[in-house]
């Protein structure tokens, strides 16, 4: 099934997941922690489904387990000691408790990440650096030509080989080793000849005149300049509220939180509301469609 | 109209003795549409390249070339790019971008165009050529015949007033280069716009075409309507004739008074009034055995099943056929059908799930190194230059050699000989990717022969070679033939395999559905087979070959004679 | 082109400038941003050092309006490089980029190398999927590509295999893995100490190693060749210069 949330414009797309990841890396707070822990979670499992995220979460396990018992152990800093280390060294709650929240802080970050990989394609990618960076995202385009055709290409010039007698999976290592290369210069004489041909064509194609322009086929139509809106209005009371310093956790040499307040509560409901956005959009639009499909 | 005027035009590329275009003297009308051909190498992409700046070569030129009165040179090249429309060889080099939509798009983005525009002609584009469908597909997921078309599509974008073309449809295969002229075609038609292209289909490219031009070593030496082009080739026995419709060809070789015909139609009309006063010649009742086919088999598929995933669809399908040691052996068929994949069974790449696969009566056993050498086979694979690893094509054939413990002696001899076999000589200094097509075809088998194989496994062969290195190439392989080496072959090329091939198999959804002897193959087949007998089957259905045609015609007799 | 030709001995004022912000500039950002930031800012820093790297080559590159066959260059370096990465899947740590990156940037200069580095890095990541690890990857991959440029220019790198494999496992194994594990630590821990980062290169000496020794011997056995197939490709049809 189609997200909602992914055909809205690429902008919208790409300033959401910048804002959602660059608020998730700077506040440790806990609250944030957990409000953007949930709705990259479930946002996540929209896109994917939920055995997908289960077993990337299931593949993280052994690294959280590591980052959260590595942390306090070459980390010393705090002012609540434990018990000491056959070393001499002390090991402090807060750096246990450190330790946890950076390694929440990687698991929502890779979890944005993954919703990220899923909605951003390359085409939207493209569109939104092709005005400011023409020419690299040109470049972006034809390197995601080339990789598939390159990888057929080795499929095919390892077949060849192994027909003549040549095989990677055959013989010693050093031998295997030297067929690998081999298929790979061949691949690479490949790749550069035909590669003056694509030359051509662009010239030829008239690349290279002044005032190129980049098309595409999206538009920013009403329905994202009210997200946009409300996008921006939430990043704001966020930024806002950053700056007044209610976001943050201060872990050494003793955990202190600030305190919370009505505004405390209001900039929670802001990220909140933020994080949950496009599952909120899907979900609103879900709902729309029965009600429409009800209807006929 | 005056589109193009070429005026005694000569180039020379740097550091080489001949010219590659000389004195080249032509006018081109607003609306023709014009084909080129000639030998490899006699000049064609050459002249083509001469006519958008951009694509020019380095070289020395002399003489002039004027677009629209004015010369090219004083063209900017934002007119050139927008007007001049450039049509390569390869598919799949032509495409920049990774989206179908986006290389559509490409040209109208660099001539600076506006969202609205650009919207409005892609779609207008999209629509003409039926893109629509696969508007938002990543290219990868094209095929061949596809991917042309979108280039081609991107650049009547532009809206070209001159479409030029190089051998765009010689990666094609058989059906999708069809549709590719076809295309072409209807560009001309429809919309007026001016065609000039090279092309070595000239069976079907001809009868849409007004003009055709034969080069010869940089020169023009035949410029008329294709019938009187073709002419002007058989009066001066140029080997290039060889590359005529069949029609042409018939008609040319009987030499009769009447009118040329270009297709098989016209051919069959030709045919009829030809023999309405003569008895035609007695169908030859074909008793003899064609193929000796010796007691001894070399390749047998016993009820073979594959497929490339378990869950994955069967690609063969209860397969079972027989080669017969020395036999030359064509798979034709359409594709995507699992030619390609028996011949990788054959080699041992790949393992039935169930069935048995017999080479030279032992069973095939997991694969390794030893195999090949082992079952003597030598595979030539369909995209030749996939085995080039070294500078030169000499390095590239003692390469081969190099696992072998030789003396340097026993090295050299070797390869001298397959050399001499394969007419390398004046190429061993070369690089492999200098080559033409068809070198590079001889340089990969003279590769494949230094295995010393007993059976040869070719896959697509005569693909993008032009008539003269394909005749040198089945004369090759019959020589390889007689020499006793079992050759199998897969091919799209109906008239090659009816020429060269011994015995023909019809490939269909993973099974070999008929064999028999060419001759036999291709006269119970109605649709599959040769121009010639698609022309003269309704008198003699076992006339296969040009020449079987040709001589049919001259045997009838005469009734008024009698 | 010809300004190039005029000041080839030299570094052009490019190289210089971007050099500047790739030597200078980011470490005293990175240096700030872990000193002055403390504690939790790192993920922070690391994204504007993507913006760093990226901005300089990205706006000289699109200003000097590159030809087709510059982009076409780079692309299919990338390109090789990404699809060698995918094609020694099945061997961990053990890929050819930084073999390729290094050759590019010697035989198509330091900004090509910069590029085709970080460019693998990005787009590699859009299969094997992105994560907070690309724009390390794309650093990495980058500056060694752009210092392997520099060195050749200079006349202390040397296109023999001795010299290419010397850079190329040095290299790998100090800027790669000293940077990219530097970053992995930042991800966890809020103070670099020397402890943690001696267990953090300890625990990634092994893969650090493997991917030295990989370059190693993807340089001893490609580069040759490879050199031969780029500088027959440039004396063939006027590739770029350096």
């Amino acid at each position: 099934m189609r997200d909602s949330f992914s055909t809205y414009h690429p902008l919208i797309n790409f300033v959401y997941f910048v804002a959602v990841i660059t608020c998730n890396m700077v506040f440790m707070h806990p609250i944030f922690q957990v409000i953007a822990l949930l709705s990259a979670g479930s946002y996540s499992i929209l896109l994917k489904g939920g055995k997908a995220v289960r077993f990337q979460l299931l593949f993280m396990l052994p690294l959280l387990l590591l980052m959260a018992t590595v942390n306090p152990l070459f980390n010393h800093a705090g002012v609540t000691i434990l018990f000491y280390l056959d070393n001499g060294n002390p090991i402090t709650l807060e750096s246990i408790l450190y330790g946890i929240a950076a390694a929440c802080m990687y698991v929502t970050v890779i979890l944005w990440f993954s919703c990220y990989n899923a909605v951003m394609t390359s085409d939207k990618f493209i569109y939104i650096f092709g005005k400011i960076l023409p020419a690299l995202s040109l470049i972006f385009s034809m390197v995601l030509r080339f990789v598939p055709r390159y990888a057929a290409q080795i499929k095919v010039i390892s077949h060849a080989q192994k027909s003549i007698g040549r095989d990677v999976s055959q013989g010693n290592i050093v031998r295997r080793a030297r067929n690998g290369m081999r298929i790979l210069s061949i691949m690479m004489s490949w790749a550069l000849e035909n590669a003056i041909e694509t030359a051509d064509s662009m010239k030829s194609r008239g690349y290279g005149l002044p005032g190129r322009t980049s098309f595409s086929t999206y538009r920013f139509d009403r329905r994202d300049t009210i997200v946009f809106l409300i996008m921006l209005g939430l990043m704001a009371v966020i930024g806002a509220a950053a700056f007044m310093g209610q976001n943050s956790i201060r872990f050494f040499p003793s955990i202190r939180i600030q305190p919370m307040s009505m505004v405390s509560i209001m900039v929670y409901i802001a990220y909140g509301f933020l994080c949950v956005l496009p599952v909120v959009i899907r979900l609103v639009e879900d709902i729309k469609w029965k009600f429409i499909a009800s209807k006929i | 109209m005056e589109i193009y005027r070429i005026k005694n035009l000569s180039f020379t590329f740097p550091l080489a003795e001949r010219e590659a275009l000389s004195n080249i003297d032509l006018t081109i009308q607003g609306g023709q549409f014009i084909t080129i051909c000639g030998k490899s190498g006699c000049g064609k992409s050459t002249l083509l390249r001469q006519l958008k700046s951009i694509l020019t070569p380095h070289g020395q030129s002399q003489g002039e070339v004027l677009f629209h009165g004015q010369s090219l040179r004083d063209v900017d090249q934002r007119t050139q790019a927008a007007e001049i429309g450039f049509v390569l060889q390869d598919p799949d080099n032509q495409i920049v971008t990774d989206k179908v939509w986006h290389e559509l798009a490409f040209g109208l983005e660099s001539l600076g165009y506006d969202q609205q525009t650009i919207r409005l002609r892609v779609a207008e584009m999209a629509s003409f050529f039926g893109i629509q469908n696969w508007f938002h597909k990543p290219v990868t997921e094209l095929s061949g015949g596809q991917k042309q078309l979108l280039n081609l599509a991107s650049i009547m974008a532009m809206n070209p007033s001159v479409l030029i073309l190089d051998e765009p449809t010689s990666q094609l295969d058989p059906i999708a280069a069809v549709d590719f002229l076809e295309t072409i075609s209807k560009i001309n038609r429809e919309l007026g716009t001016t065609i000039i292209m090279t092309e070595h289909r000239l069976e079907e490219v001809l009868t849409v075409s007004d003009r055709l031009i034969v080069l010869d070593q940089g020169k023009v030496i035949a410029d008329d309507s294709p019938a009187k082009a073709g002419e002007i080739l058989h009066t001066i026995q140029h080997p290039m004739f060889a590359s005529m419709p069949s029609p042409m060809q018939i008609h040319a070789g009987v030499g009769s008074g009447l009118d040329c015909p270009m297709t098989v139609k016209e051919g069959r009309q030709w045919l009829n009034v030809y023999l309405e006063d003569k008895a035609a010649a007695q169908t030859k009742v074909t008793t003899q055995s064609l193929t000796t086919p010796s007691s001894s088999v070399a390749i047998q598929f016993k009820d073979v099943w594959f497929k490339h995933e378990r869950g994955g669809p069967d690609i063969i399908k209860d397969l079972s056929f027989e080669v017969s040691e020395g036999a030359f052996y064509c798979i034709v068929g359409g594709n995507g059908t699992g030619k390609t994949t028996t011949l990788s069974l054959i080699s041992g790449i790949l393992q039935p799930y169930r069935g048995k696969i017999m080479i030279h009566g032992q069973k095939h056993t997991k694969w390794n190194s030893k195999h090949i050498t082992a079952h003597q086979l030598g595979v030539l694979p369909q995209n030749p230059a996939s085995l080039f690893v070294k500078k030169t094509v000499e390095l590239d054939l003692y390469e081969m050699l190099s696992d072998h413990p030789l003396s340097k002696e026993e090295k050299q001899q070797k390869v001298d000989s397959v050399v001499k076999l394969t007419e390398l000589e004046h190429l061993l200094a070369m690089h492999p990717y200098d080559l033409s097509g068809g070198e590079q075809q001889r340089a990969a088998l003279a590769k494949v022969l230094l295995l010393e194989p007993k059976i040869l496994l070719l896959d697509e062969p005569t693909k993008g070679l032009d008539g003269f290195f394909k005749q040198k190439l089945g004369l090759f392989l019959r020589k390889l033939h007689h020499q006793g080496v079992t050759i199998v072959m897969v091919s799209h090329d109906v008239e090659f395999c009816a020429k060269y091939g011994g015995e023909c198999a019809m490939f269909f959804d993973g099974s070999v559905i008929a064999s028999h002897p060419a001759e036999q193959f291709f006269a119970g087949n109605s649709f599959y087979t040769t121009a010639a007998n698609r022309m003269a089957r309704h008198i003699w259905r076992d006339a296969v070959t040009i020449e079987g045609v040709i001589e049919r015609c001259q045997t009838s007799t005469s009734l008024s004679r009698v | 082109m010809s300004d190039q030709h005029i000041t080839k001995p030299r570094l052009s004022r490019r190289t210089l400038f971007a050099s500047l912000l790739i030597l200078v500039v980011i470490p005293i950002t990175m240096c700030i941003g872990i000193f002055v930031l403390q504690d939790r800012k790192y993920y922070f820093i690391s994204l504007l050092i993507l913006l760093y790297t990226m901005i300089p080559f990205a706006m000289v590159f699109e200003k000097r309006k590159p030809q087709a066959r510059e982009l076409i260059v780079i692309a299919v370096l990338a390109a090789i490089a990404v699809a060698g990465r995918g094609a020694f899947f099945m061997l961990p740590q053990f890929k050819p980029v930084v073999a390729i990156v290094i050759i590019a940037g010697v035989c198509f200069g330091a900004e090509s190398g910069f590029l085709v580095g970080a460019m693998a890095g990005f787009v590699s990541n859009f299969f094997f999927g992105q994560g907070p690890w690309t724009p390390w990857q794309m650093f990495c991959f980058g500056i060694i590509g752009f210092i392997a440029g520099i060195l050749f220019q200079k006349g202390w790198l040397k296109k023999s295999k001795l010299s290419l494999c010397i850079y190329g496992g040095v290299s790998t194994l100090l800027i790669y893995g000293g940077i990219i594990n530097i970053g992995s630590l930042m991800m966890f821990t809020p103070h670099i100490t020397w402890e943690g980062l001696l267990a953090v290169y300890a625990s990634g000496f092994w893969f650090d190693m493997v991917h030295a020794i990989a370059t190693v011997i993807f340089l001893l056995l490609l580069s040759r060749p490879m050199i031969e197939k780029l500088e027959r490709i440039k004396a063939k049809y006027g590739l770029i210069d350096p």
